[in-house]
């Protein structure tokens, strides 16, 4: 393998691999950070533009645009709190607040290096343990999925904050709007009371938009307008992130990143919940818990490392097996293939120097990145240097722009506002809207892995699962434990708060 | 293929992707660019061949055509989005047979596509092949049918998802057979093989362009091929025709709301007929492993026609 791997190289070492890397890179990042655009239409535009180039040129141009779009995600996340993809929800926890503190500077190069050196380990670990990731993606089928699916819901339910009451009630609404539509296994329809707009079920794009970044309008109309702009002339941007605050946060990348890449190698979990995990596992880690959600870079570290790390281990099944995982790697597929690579079995031995090289290109694209996104990160930190007058009329452009881009459907404008007005009255009546997306975004994977599951049993779930199925059931058996001991933990705290006051009320 | 063929092709492509306008003024039709909805989501094979004809039909047409993705609904909404908008000749859909034909006889819809869709062209057809892990017995289909038969419910059969397109080329298959199998859904072809190659379900229905290589490799057996001939590279594998069964085929066709004015139509129609004489066009076909079986707007309106008939037997017969 190292002599594939020093062969690889050496094709590898040409200008225009790394111009249209780069290249790739840039326009990623600007189609990720505006809203609606996804990196995935971006790259099933420019895929037949790659035909035409040599294949260690075309396909790292599409390998840019892929890493550079999911960054970019993360831009509109962390300044005007619209998260331009599901990967990025998470990264709404601290960004906008570190926006608030006039931090944004160091949220966006904080969401770089972690992103980066969480992408870049991952694309590491993937080139050295190819055959095992392989061997262990068939061993997880819809009964670990759903296993692992559900341990992930009890992990992040165990931290959100909020009363733990409000939370479920959201998630349960979550998981609820998700079921609108056809039900994903006999395509049937339901709750969509005869209205044929509402059969696809509800969009992910409008619902993200309309509970994060709507009701941060709706607040500043409610606040005397006036007085709000006059109060926030301008949003300082603050200074770049320091070497020791990254290196505080170094725990929790590495954690983040072990996260990362193993859900990376379980098919259909993909970043989302990699970055929820990661965000929720750092607070869980935390010695000061209570500054989640305030303005943590630390949060921000966790989420996007973990949602980067996802990247390496996906692409196993399409190079293994010429099986996509997701869209992203589906175009990637084509673009294999029209270079006359066909992703299989034999690729792997019969192409290896110049797959190696596709690999080790992901490896330069990642250094690139780190160089052109910090060069690039004072241009995108302006945005909110722009006045508080002019900022809002722009989110709410984006937000309605980002939504309709998606289907071109103006029934998701609807959605958009009800959704605008549903966050704003959850705010304040202090419901997290948090648990509402978690649920949206994981109920329908739990409900199709557990209903392939059922059908896959014939009828006869126990023995399946204990004969057939062994590490579905541990997993199963360790989501029960995990959420006996944060039930027990919970219990613990509020014991002893409780014990507090009552020794504080005697004080007095 | 020429150089500067090359470069003007290339241009053409960077010309489309962002949009631009073309050049040429147009005395008539179309005189500006052209939308084609695909019902169906990025990434996919509707999208990855779109890709590709959009990139050289601006060169017969003289404007470029946009790619509207609008999935959701099975194909539903994409659907119901074109049969509704002006039949100028300025949208377009891409969908396959399936969404055009089939679904509307399972379901209750605001609209018949029939009555509201006319063929422009069919850009191609995948054929279906059955195959199963190689690790199980039965080396030809009637040694698995045989099982299915004496085991009702046992075999497992991984499908891209309710009636989607795989699920209906085993059904004809299951149902003609007179084998009761079990049907597990899978999110599109993809995550169907890998559960096939995993061991989870015993056979499912896919492409030669994804499965050539597991078999190459020796993973998986393939049982059939629906063509007239054998595949040529997979001599041992007997056509549906001499198995007796029902072949299948997912047929990628471009339709236009009905009422379009019959200049229109012909110019789209003559485009494509030119389109596919294009070496560049037929070169980035092979290349993505697709086929060129090219059929005209009337040839194939016949096609559907017959679909219909077929369609309303496979349901009859599967709700009873």
């Amino acid at each position: 393998m190292l002599e594939h791997l020093s062969e690889g190289l050496s094709l590898l070492m040409r200008i225009d691999t790394f111009v249209m890397t780069g290249f790739g890179l840039l326009l990623g990042m600007a189609v990720g950070a505006l809203p609606g655009f996804t990196t995935v239409m971006a790259m099933a535009i420019l895929l037949p533009v790659s035909f035409f180039m040599d294949p260690l040129v075309g396909i790292p141009f599409l390998i840019g645009i892929y890493k550079g779009g999911i960054y970019g995600g993360s831009i509109p996340a962390i300044l005007i709190n619209v998260p331009g993809t599901g990967a990025s929800v998470a990264t709404t926890f601290e960004g906008p607040a570190l926006t608030k503190k006039g931090q944004s500077r160091k949220a966006l190069d904080m969401a770089l290096f972690a992103s980066v050196i969480g992408d870049f380990s991952s694309d590491v670990f993937t080139i050295l343990l190819m055959a095992p990731i392989a061997a262990l993606a068939l061993m997880v089928g819809p009964p670990e999925l759903a296993a692992i699916v559900l341990f992930s819901l009890i992990i992040i339910s165990g931290t959100t904050h909020g009363v733990f009451v409000k939370g479920l009630i959201m998630c349960a609404f979550g998981i609820f709007l998700s079921m609108i539509g056809q039900d994903p296994l006999g395509g049937m329809s339901r709750f969509t009371f005869g209205f044929f707009e509402l059969k696809s079920g509800i969009p992910l794009l409008p619902l993200l938009i309309g509970v994060f970044a709507l009701p941060e309008i709706l607040v500043a109309v409610g606040d005397k307008t006036t007085a709000y702009i006059a109060g926030n002339k301008s949003i300082i941007q603050g200074s770049r992130l320091a070497l020791r605050e990254l290196t505080r946060c170094s725990k929790t990348i590495f954690r983040s990143t072990g996260i990362g890449i193993f859900l990376g190698m379980v098919p259909g979990v993909g970043q989302v919940v990699a970055a929820f995990v990661g965000y929720a596992a750092a607070k869980k880690a935390s010695k000061h818990p209570e500054t989640f959600g305030t303005g943590e870079l630390e949060g921000i570290a966790a989420a996007e490392s973990a949602n980067n790390a996802v990247n390496g281990p996906t692409l196993v099944p399409l190079l293994t097996l010429g099986i996509p995982g997701d869209n992203v790697t589906a175009i990637l597929l084509g673009a294999f293939v029209a270079q006359g690579l066909r992703p299989g079995p034999q690729l792997m031995v019969e192409q290896a120097p110049l797959m190696y090289a596709l690999l080790l290109a992901m490896l330069f694209a990642n250094l690139l990145f780190i160089i052109l996104g910090y060069l690039t990160i004072p241009f995108f930190a302006r945005v909110v240097s722009i006045p508080k007058a002019a900022l809002l009329p722009v989110t709410a452009v984006f937000a309605f722009a980002g939504s309709y881009v998606f289907r071109s459907d103006p029934f998701d404008l609807v959605l958009l506002v009800f959704f605008g007005v549903f966050g704003f009255i959850a705010r304040k009546l202090q419901f997290d809207v948090t648990p509402l997306v978690m649920g949206f975004i994981l109920g329908p994977i739990l409900e199709y892995s557990f209903g392939q599951t059922v059908n896959l049993a014939g009828g006869d779930m126990v023995s399946y699962i204990v004969l057939e199925r062994p590490i579905a059931g541990v997993v199963f058996v360790l989501s029960v434990i995990a959420a006996v001991t944060i039930l027990w933990g919970n219990y613990k705290k509020r014991k002893k708060s409780l014990a507090g006051d009552l020794a504080k009320n005697h004080g007095d | 293929m020429s150089l500067k063929r090359t470069c003007h092709h290339f241009f053409a492509v960077l010309a489309g992707a962002l949009l631009l306008a073309g050049t040429a003024i147009a005395a008539d039709y179309p005189e500006k660019p052209i939308t084609l909805i695909i019902p169906l989501g990025a990434g996919g094979s509707h999208d990855v061949n779109a890709r590709v004809f959009t990139s050289i039909i601006p060169t017969y047409l003289e404007q470029p055509m946009i790619v509207k993705l609008m999935p959701g609904a099975a194909g539903q909404t994409g659907t119901a989005a074109a049969v509704k908008a002006k039949p100028d000749g300025y949208t377009l859909i891409f969908t396959h047979n399936f969404i055009d034909q089939l679904q509307p006889l399972l379901e209750t819809l605001p609209y018949d596509t029939t009555e509201s869709l006319v063929t422009v062209a069919r850009l191609n057809s995948a054929p279906g092949m059955i195959f199963v892990n190689a690790d199980r017995p039965w080396k030809t289909l009637k040694e698995m049918l045989d099982y299915g038969r004496a085991n009702p419910g046992k075999l497992k059969f991984a499908t891209s998802g309710n009636w989607g397109a795989t699920m209906t080329m085993g059904a004809l298959v299951m149902i003609k057979e007179g084998v009761d199998v079990n049907y597990i859904p899978y999110k599109g072809g993809g995550p169907a093989n890998q559960a096939v190659l995993a061991g989870d379900a015993d056979f499912s229905v896919n492409f030669p362009g994804p499965l050539l290589p597991l078999e190459k490799a020796g993973k998986i057996r393939i049982l059939s091929f629906s063509g007239k001939e054998r595949h040529k590279d997979l001599p041992d594998v007997p056509t549906t025709e001499e198995l007796g069964i029902p072949g299948s085929y997912m047929e990628r066709i471009i339709l236009a709301p009905r009422a379009i004015p019959e200049a229109e139509l012909q110019t789209l129609r003559n485009a494509f007929v030119k389109m596919y004489e294009d070496k560049t066009f037929l070169n980035m076909m092979d290349k993505i492993g697709e086929t060129t079986d090219y059929m005209s707007g009337p040839d194939y309106e016949k096609v559907r026609a017959q679909q219909k008939v077929d369609y309303q037997e496979l349901v009859k017969k599967l709700s009873n």
